[in-house]
């Protein structure tokens, strides 16, 4: 009994103090993550708008660029981050083939022509579907519309899609995450050709 | 597995910062007895942060803190600390410089959090350090406990930054992200980069290691 005691005491103190260290670590740095976290999204927002000077920027420069040149905004039921000359960056989410993909949508000043795609989450095969973040892919979006040649709004990532005015280039070994990625890339574009009224062409 | 601590090692505390065997405990944990090439533990997180050399040392230098902390609470409290819960005990006090850890990189080191991914908060369950704590920090006094988790965290620490520099070079011809084979002549690896180089240099290592150290220990003897 008297061994109970002591055993329960002995936890007592020792959560105590575990707790107590955690506490203080994550008050001294929370201040940083959370500046960190802040930064990293926007330097997703001026990179997918290719807003120069972004890349070697430390977090301060980069909240003044940021300040500077983007506006929040919203449309609807959409939220989207635009810069003076009209063009705008969307972010989209969906499930990719192993985890989350997060990532933003950048249209031109007309909102029909995309500008570029980014994804800052995801954790899909390295070498095969982890290619969705690799320049080569990503460059492909750049150009293209938002509508296929029939006027239906949305995006083909298929197998030699690159022809098609809104199509791209498939990744050999990942269709799964192909398949994820246009799914979640059309729903933000449906959400974006209702909210932005594009006229039914 | 008796509680008293062998009386040679126990008194030794007191002569010097432990009573010279630093040298000897340094060794073992290096070498030796290294934890990965030669007791295999810690495999998973090898095999999964290695693809970098930046990576390989971070990580190598988050298990010698964590060990080395670790293993020092551990000893304070190893008269203190009731058997029957002293697993328990452990693994909080591990699980919290863990945290801390995670916390100072995602404070202070980025983007490396961010490549590490969850692999910083899974050393809590790293066989290394909940080892030492078992075998070593429970029945050694405390200086002695933290030399010893700084070597076993060293030995850790060789071992992904040899198979770190490897998997870099030949995967992406690359060191510390500085082109060191230039992509004119030479076609990286990729394959290297990948899990199956992971399992190809770990188990050249691991075949190296038990190569070399049967041979030196017949020449000392």
């Amino acid at each position: 009994m008297k061994g109970s005691i002591y055993t329960i005491f002995y936890s007592a103190v020792l959560a105590v103090v575990c707790a107590l260290l955690l506490t203080s670590a994550n008050a001294f740095t929370r201040p940083h993550i959370e500046a960190n976290k802040a930064a990293e999204r926007m330097r997703n927002i001026l990179e997918v708008l290719e807003v120069p000077g972004v890349e070697k920027a430390g977090s301060k420069e980069l909240t003044q660029i940021y300040e500077e040149k983007v506006s929040e905004k919203q449309y609807g039921t959409l939220n989207v981050y635009e810069t003076a000359d009209g063009a705008v960056a969307v972010p989209f989410a969906g499930p990719g083939l192993w985890g989350q993909v997060k990532g933003f949508l950048a249209l031109e000043s007309d909102k029909k022509t995309i500008l570029g795609v980014t994804f800052y989450e995801q954790e899909e095969t390295p070498g095969l579907g982890g290619e969705i973040g690799a320049q080569w892919f990503r460059d492909q979006f750049r150009g293209k519309s938002l509508r296929g040649k029939d006027g239906k709004p949305g995006i083909l990532i298929v197998r030699d899609g690159n022809a098609a005015p809104n199509g791209v280039d498939a990744i050999s070994g990942a269709t799964m995450t192909c398949d994820k990625v246009q799914a979640m890339l059309n729903e933000v574009i449906g959400t974006i050709v209702k909210e932005l009224g594009h006229d039914v062409q | 597995m008796s509680n008293s601590a062998p009386p040679a090692i126990g008194g030794a505390c007191g002569q010097g910062l432990c009573g010279g065997k630093c040298k000897e405990i340094l060794r073992e944990g290096v070498w030796g007895n290294n934890p990965i090439s030669i007791q295999i533990l810690g495999v998973c997180s090898a095999l999964a942060v290695t693809n970098k050399l930046e990576n390989s040392i971070v990580m190598g230098v988050a298990l010698i803190f964590v060990c080395a902390m670790s293993n020092l609470l551990v000893s304070l409290l190893r008269n203190a600390t009731p058997r029957r819960i002293r697993m328990i005990a452990e693994v909080a006090i591990i699980a919290t410089f863990v945290i801390v850890f995670d916390l100072f990189l995602k404070a202070f080191y980025f983007e490396m959090s961010k490549s590490l991914g969850p692999y910083v908060g899974l050393i809590i369950t790293n066989c290394i350090v909940m080892g030492r704590a078992e075998a070593y920090a429970l029945r050694n006094p405390p200086m002695m406990a933290v030399v010893d988790g700084v070597a076993n965290g060293l030995g850790y620490a060789a071992v992904l930054v040899i198979i770190g520099f490897f998997r870099e070079l030949i995967g992406s011809g690359k060191l510390l992200d500085i082109v060191v084979l230039s992509d004119n002549w030479y076609i990286p690896n990729q394959m290297m980069i990948l899990a199956p180089g992971a399992f190809l240099a770990l188990g050249f290592l691991i075949a190296l290691a038990n190569y070399i150290k049967p041979r030196q220990e017949e020449e000392t003897k």
